[in-house]
């Protein structure tokens, strides 16, 4: 026996529809069930919540200090790297700049263009390049 | 050699966590030490391991020459191992010495499906570091 | 001595193969292969397409070798497959990895769980059409649940001697998950619908998540006494994780034990299906209908997502629905990457695998309710 005579005849219609419905049912009220527990356990505990709030508030936050650069590198160095950025045009790679810098005989490119990084004399132009901060010097 | 379980609690990414959950993340990050100059991440290549810096500077680069550069204890970089197509987009090399975390995208996979709340505040935090350097994804 | 070496010869597998032996030889080194270079759920291909290849080795019937011999090792291992054992166990180490806190923030999502389960039922009538008798089509029903254990559970009960096939069907199309579904989700869902977001779920106490097991286990196994063996498993394993006083206990469950249930069912499961059993027209069809049991599971998940879209304010993303068949974590991760490819920034994880573990209970209730309907 095939097809629809052959679900017909095993109860197959029935065996679906009762077994989808049970199974949705049993889902439904397991998720309704959880959507309200933990309104019951904050019910329970609804004391101990006000406790941890207050102890929350009384709490003071540590501030995190801005450290101090100590530069250690000379004047020489900032107008070296001052020049290749005017090479370069503005506002310049930074990628490049260490590049050409490291080209150019720069001792130790990376920390030194972090440095001025540190210093505010490299600024981001927040589109991924950077320009010299000619407000400020050393 | 894992790494410590208060090293990670300092971090923003991770301040919510529980101890144990902590203690099983501290096992499969590693610390790393890095260098200046040492490339981390190459743009292009399969996006494997995700890091976390601890300390030091670093320099992500794009494509078309541009960068952005991160130097706070907590930032993450090799976000494109949570992003398709898995990729590193940029290229993240150390502006100076420090030391890094690192964790096998994999496992992190791992770890997120099996803790999913948490998994879910860590990916919604990811998720704003992602949009702030949206536009270097292009 | 040549009478000897000859009696010895003609006992040979070279002497004794047989060109079905031979077929499934190869289907062994398929999915050895599968699991291991393709890295397709390696978990579960390695030991079954191994257990295959033991199986099928030709030896003289008699000797006490084969699975289906009594006193032999295979045959005791065997037993646990047949008596519902082994999938108990991996449900224990199942509901001890579990994390149902993405469910419990997000009680709703359980409803598309409740609905890849319709696969299971429209796969009933299939299999009931194509000719199978009740028990045969209800064995062969389970598969659209997508959960290997359970699939292996209801058959020992209702069709052991289909045991081999469905096992087979039911792991084979959970590792090929990632070819199934997602056409299947990108036919059913629209771009705009694709890139719906998920608000962010609550905070779930440690409480709640303590007392969930308990009250799942009650309020589903009332309903479905029948899906104690698998249900009661898993939500202990899941309680012996979150009540943080059992911690040896539930990596025990979530380690070794589950692996030795895995490493065994697949095994035997493998060896059981010997080529003059597993070759027939029978398996075809299982086959088939296994397709199609994953096809109707996926989608109807998706469309009901999308019906539901229509009553709440809050949307769901309607791919969540593809997840909600319990293949854990195989169709949470196809759903988050299907995400991921619309929109980089939209994280479904942790809402998929929500899904996911509600259709974990549903499909063991769904296995349970067949179960019932199917004693006499």
């Amino acid at each position: 026996m095939y097809g629809l005579e052959a679900i017909s005849n095993h109860n197959g219609w029935a065996m679906a529809v009762v077994g989808i419905s049970i199974v949705f049912s049993g889902l439904l009220v397991l998720s309704f069930a959880i959507s309200q527990l933990h309104k019951f356990i904050d019910l329970w505990e609804n004391r101990k919540a006000h406790l941890q709030n207050m102890k929350e508030l009384l709490q003071t936050k540590v501030k995190e200090e801005k450290p101090d650069y100590n530069f250690s590198f000379s004047r020489d160095v900032e107008e070296s790297v001052h020049l290749i950025t005017k090479r370069m045009g503005e506002p310049f790679s930074l990628p490049r700049l260490i590049d050409i810098s490291k080209k150019f005989g720069l001792a130790t490119p990376h920390s030194t263009i972090n440095e001025l990084i540190k210093a505010d004399l490299i600024i981001p132009d927040g589109k991924g390049y950077f320009y010299w901060n000619t407000k400020k010097t050393l | 050699m894992a790494t410590n379980v208060e090293t990670l609690g300092s971090l923003e990414l991770f301040k919510e966590m529980e101890y144990e959950a902590l203690e099983d993340l501290a096992q499969i990050m590693q610390p790393l030490k890095v260098t200046e100059g040492e490339v981390l991440t190459l743009r292009g290549k399969q996006a494997q391991i995700f890091f976390i810096i601890l300390s030091g500077n670093f320099m992500v680069s794009f494509s078309h020459d541009r960068a952005l550069t991160l130097h706070n204890r907590g930032a993450l970089m090799g976000l494109s191992t949570v992003i398709t197509p898995f990729l590193y987009t940029g290229t993240v090399t150390a502006l100076t010495d420090g030391e890094v975390l690192s964790m096998p995208g994999s496992t992190f996979w791992d770890f997120l499906q099996n803790n999913s709340a948490l998994g879910d505040k860590i990916l919604q935090k990811i998720k704003s570091m992602i949009l702030e350097r949206k536009n270097f994804f292009i | 001595m040549l009478d000897l070496l000859f009696q010895f010869l003609i006992n040979t597998g070279y002497y004794l193969a047989d060109y079905r032996q031979l077929i499934m030889l190869f289907f062994g080194c398929v999915f050895v292969y599968l699991g291991t270079a393709k890295k397709y759920e390696p978990l579960l291909l390695v030991p079954i397409g191994f257990g295959i290849l033991i199986g099928n080795v030709p030896f003289f019937k008699g000797f006490g070798i084969g699975i289906y011999e009594d006193n032999s090792v295979l045959h005791y291992l065997y037993f646990g497959v047949t008596t519902g054992l082994y999938p108990s166990i991996v449900f224990l180490g199942l509901g001890a990895m579990t994390d149902f806190s993405s469910l419990l923030a997000r009680p709703k999502l359980m409803l598309l769980g409740a609905a890849a389960q319709i696969g299971i039922f429209f796969t009933l009538l299939g299999a009931l059409a194509a000719g199978f008798m009740p028990r045969e089509a209800a064995s062969i029903a389970i598969i659209g649940g997508a959960d290997g254990p359970t699939s292996i559970f209801l058959t020992a009960k209702l069709a052991p001697e289909l045991i081999g096939p469905i096992a087979i069907a039911a792991y084979s199309y959970m590792a090929l998950i990632p070819i199934i579904q997602p056409p299947i989700m990108k036919l059913l869902t629209t771009r705009h619908e694709r890139l719906i977001r998920m608000p962010e779920p609550r905070d779930v106490s440690k409480k709640e998540l303590i007392i969930f097991p308990v009250v799942a286990l009650l309020l589903c196994c009332f309903l479905a006494p029948t899906a104690l063996p698998l249900l009661g498993m898993l939500f202990l394993g899941n309680l012996l994780k979150e009540c943080s006083v059992t911690d040896r206990l539930a990596k025990t469950a979530s380690t070794s034990l589950i692996d030795i249930a895995t490493i065994l069912l697949g095994v035997t499961v493998g060896a059981s299906t010997q080529g003059d059993v597993f070759l027939t027209p029978k398996s075809v069809g299982i086959f088939c209908l296994g397709a199609f049991a994953f096809s109707i599971a996926t989608a109807s998940g998706i469309i009901f997502a999308k019906i539901m879209n229509f009553f709440i304010k809050e949307k769901i993303n309607p791919l969540l629905g593809a997840s909600g068949v319990s293949a854990v974590p195989g169709s949470a991760r196809e759903v988050h990457l299907m995400g991921l490819k619309e929109d980089p920034t939209n994280f479904l994880l942790m809402h998929a695998m929500a899904c996911n573990s509600s259709g974990v209970i549903g499909s063991a209730i769904g296995a349970g309710v067949l179960w019932s309907f199917m004693v006499k």
